[in-house]
């Protein structure tokens, strides 16, 4: 199984955070660590999300990618990782 | 000093709605939503009463699907929005642009477990493309917009608006025109053209695969001129049936599960696969990694996640169809290849030749489909009944065949078909329904009924879950467990009851003369045709298994 972390850059709307999560958990990732924030001047908001699966990265990050308010999502490769389990 | 009259939540709904074009929406009225249905009663907005919210979601998709328009669908709170859901799951699953308008509890008790009250937008998350909840009516004019955009927008699909009551109530106090129009915020990478053109030059035994996109992409006659330039020989999904001329002399017909041997064949025999719109799907491919294991892939998408999801790219072709196709379009020195999948399509053509004097479906299917008028639109439910529909019977157009494809939604077939013909008044529309399915949403014979809709119901009756059956039998050791319906109501006494006009047939002989008095009557109709319980639909690829490997018989 692979970790990996994702920085998603949001548009501060309704429910972007619940649509992320539910987007991962119903394709196959486990989220094992979360970080959350928004900028009140700019109204994006980051977020860092730890998770792990055997699917590849790119299936979350090009579903991630199609929903409406998702800026950005970038796969930090530094801190992917084999983890067991 | 103006007298304009104030703008309400509820009448900026079907100024919006009209903005867009939207002359009919389906709907059910309840406590939440009476200030929309208020503001309703002074619009020129057409509003279609169902007997379930369910019916209306789908009366909306089987609008949009025949239109090529946004389909439009109302509810109200708890009970009426849930409803909603199967609706809006079929259409996330095919790919369908609804417009589904929500009533919600008033904002000072929404999250108090008010009366009617359900989390709808939080349930909305998994089977809509996006949603909306207003809590401040000047925002309502830009959602409204933005859901108009977002459903059309690239890979269409549905969106939910949740508006509280007081929302619908509120006065509007900001100009109308306050909105903006959606960015095109997914930036496609540049389409892989010079990789496909070079696997395209080297194939010596393609196929092209067609699926619903081609039609979404309003893209059929790029489609079509790619057929004819390349020759190729091409195969179809159930929701890309339409797409290519069923005349063509290389088309071979549908593939996967119930697909044709030549399609199935020709598909694991070829070294470049070409799929449009298409997504994989696990119907089409049987067992993934024996599906056409020779073949390179040119995948064609507007969608970049439906790239390298279930199988591999070698080359890419993202964007939109109408643009992309016609740059691939090359002449090939593929003779050799075109002349065995024609010998094989005329080897293994369907055959009605059926014993016996009961009525054989797929016959019945085809001698409709060569009968009914030029542009008729068929729907149908879910079952055996559609999988004959789409092996016997062509459609010249992808919107000519409304069929729940990924969802495979039991009780689609007659209210997609009221939803077809309000959308189109003049054309047949025919819904091929089975028992089964057809009690799932029998209650809509009363908008027919309340519309007059000359909806052509054709109801194939064998008194089981025909498929179920059919599976039981042949993996589950016969054991015949919860599908025998042979209580089923006297269907010809249910359509009689709301004013349509039935006929049951039991026999061969009565087939055709059945057949042109359905087609030829001018209001609703349902034609009850009884077949053996033991007809299994043919060929059928078992699960987990190659598509090669398909049984035609027991």
């Amino acid at each position: 199984m692979n970790q990996y972390q994702l920085t998603i850059k949001v548009d501060d709307k309704q429910v972007v955070l619940e649509r992320i999560l539910q987007v991962a958990r119903y394709r196959g990732f486990l989220i094992n660590g979360m970080n959350a924030k928004v900028n009140t001047g700019t109204n994006i908001g980051t977020i860092e999300l730890m998770v792990k699966s055997e699917r590849p990265i790119e299936l979350l990050v090009d579903q991630i990618n199609k929903l409406i308010d998702i800026k950005t999502v970038k796969v930090n490769k530094n801190a992917t990782q084999q983890c067991d389990l | 000093m103006t007298t304009e009259k104030k703008q309400t939540g509820g009448s900026v709904l079907f100024n919006v709605l009209q903005q867009h074009g939207v002359e009919h929406v389906f709907g059910y009225p309840g406590g939440a939503i009476m200030p929309i249905y208020d503001a309703l009663y002074d619009s020129d907005v057409q509003h279609f009463l169902c007997r379930h919210e369910q019916g209306a979601a789908f009366s909306a998709v089987g609008y949009a699907r025949a239109s090529g328009k946004v389909g439009v669908c109302l509810a109200t709170s708890g009970p009426g929005a849930t409803n909603l859901i199967t609706g809006l799951a079929d259409a996330l699953a095919d790919s369908i642009p609804v417009v589904a308008i929500t009533g919600q509890v008033p904002t000072s008790a929404m999250g108090s477990d008010a009366f009617q009250e359900i989390d709808i937008f939080g349930l909305s998350l998994a089977c809509t493309k996006h949603s909306f909840q207003v809590t401040n009516v000047n925002d309502l004019p830009k959602v409204l917009h933005k859901a108009f955009a977002i459903a059309l927008e690239g890979r269409q699909g549905p969106v939910l608006v949740d508006i509280p009551k007081d929302v619908q109530l509120a006065e509007v106090t900001k100009s109308l025109e306050d909105f903006s129009q959606l960015r095109n915020k997914v930036k496609l990478p540049p389409a892989n053209v010079g990789s496909a053109i070079a696997l395209l030059s080297k194939a010596k035994k393609p196929v092209l695969y067609v699926g619903g996109g081609v039609g979404m992409a309003n893209a059929i006659d790029e489609l079509r001129a790619f057929s004819d330039i390349t020759k190729i020989p091409s195969v179809s999904t159930l929701k890309g049936l339409g797409a290519i001329d069923p005349d063509d002399d290389n088309y071979l017909g549908m593939l996967g599960m119930h697909g044709t041997k030549a399609s199935n064949i020709a598909v694991q025999e070829c070294d470049l696969l070409i799929a449009v719109g298409a997504r994989f799907d696990d119907r089409v491919t049987g067992k993934l990694n024996e599906f056409a294991p020779h073949a390179k892939i040119i995948h064609f998408d507007i969608d970049t996640a439906e790239i390298n999801k279930r199988r591999a790219a070698d080359a890419a072709i993202l964007g939109d169809l109408k643009i992309n196709l016609p740059a691939l379009a090359i002449p090939l020195s593929i003779n050799d290849w075109q002349e065995k999948c024609q010998q094989m399509k005329a080897d293994f053509g369907w055959q009605y030749d059926h014993p016996g004097e009961n009525i054989f479906a797929p016959a019945v299917l085809k001698e409709i489909s060569d009968k009914m008028p030029k542009n008729s639109c068929v729907t149908t439910d879910v079952g055996q009944h559609q999988m004959w529909a789409a092996q016997h019977m062509e459609f010249d157009d992808p919107s000519n065949f409304l069929t729940s494809g990924g969802m495979g939604t039991m009780g689609f077939g007659i209210p997609a078909a009221i939803g077809a013909q309000v959308s189109r008044p003049t054309d047949c529309i025919i819904a091929v329904s089975g028992d089964g399915s057809f009690m799932m949403n029998v209650q809509e014979l009363s908008t027919i009924k309340r519309f007059q809709l000359p909806v052509k119901i054709l109801l194939i009756d064998n008194a089981k879950l025909g498929m179920v059956r059919q599976w039981q039998d042949l993996f589950f050791n016969g054991r015949l467990s919860e599908t025998d319906l042979s209580d089923n109501p006297d269907f010809i006494m249910l359509a009689t009851a709301f004013d349509i006009k039935a006929k049951q047939i039991t026999k061969k002989s009565e087939v055709s003369a059945a057949v042109e008095e359905m087609l030829d009557h001018d209001g609703p109709y349902l034609l009850q045709v009884k077949i053996d319980a033991q007809d299994n639909v043919w060929p059928l690829v078992p699960p987990n298994t190659a598509n090669d490997q398909m049984m035609e018989s027991i």
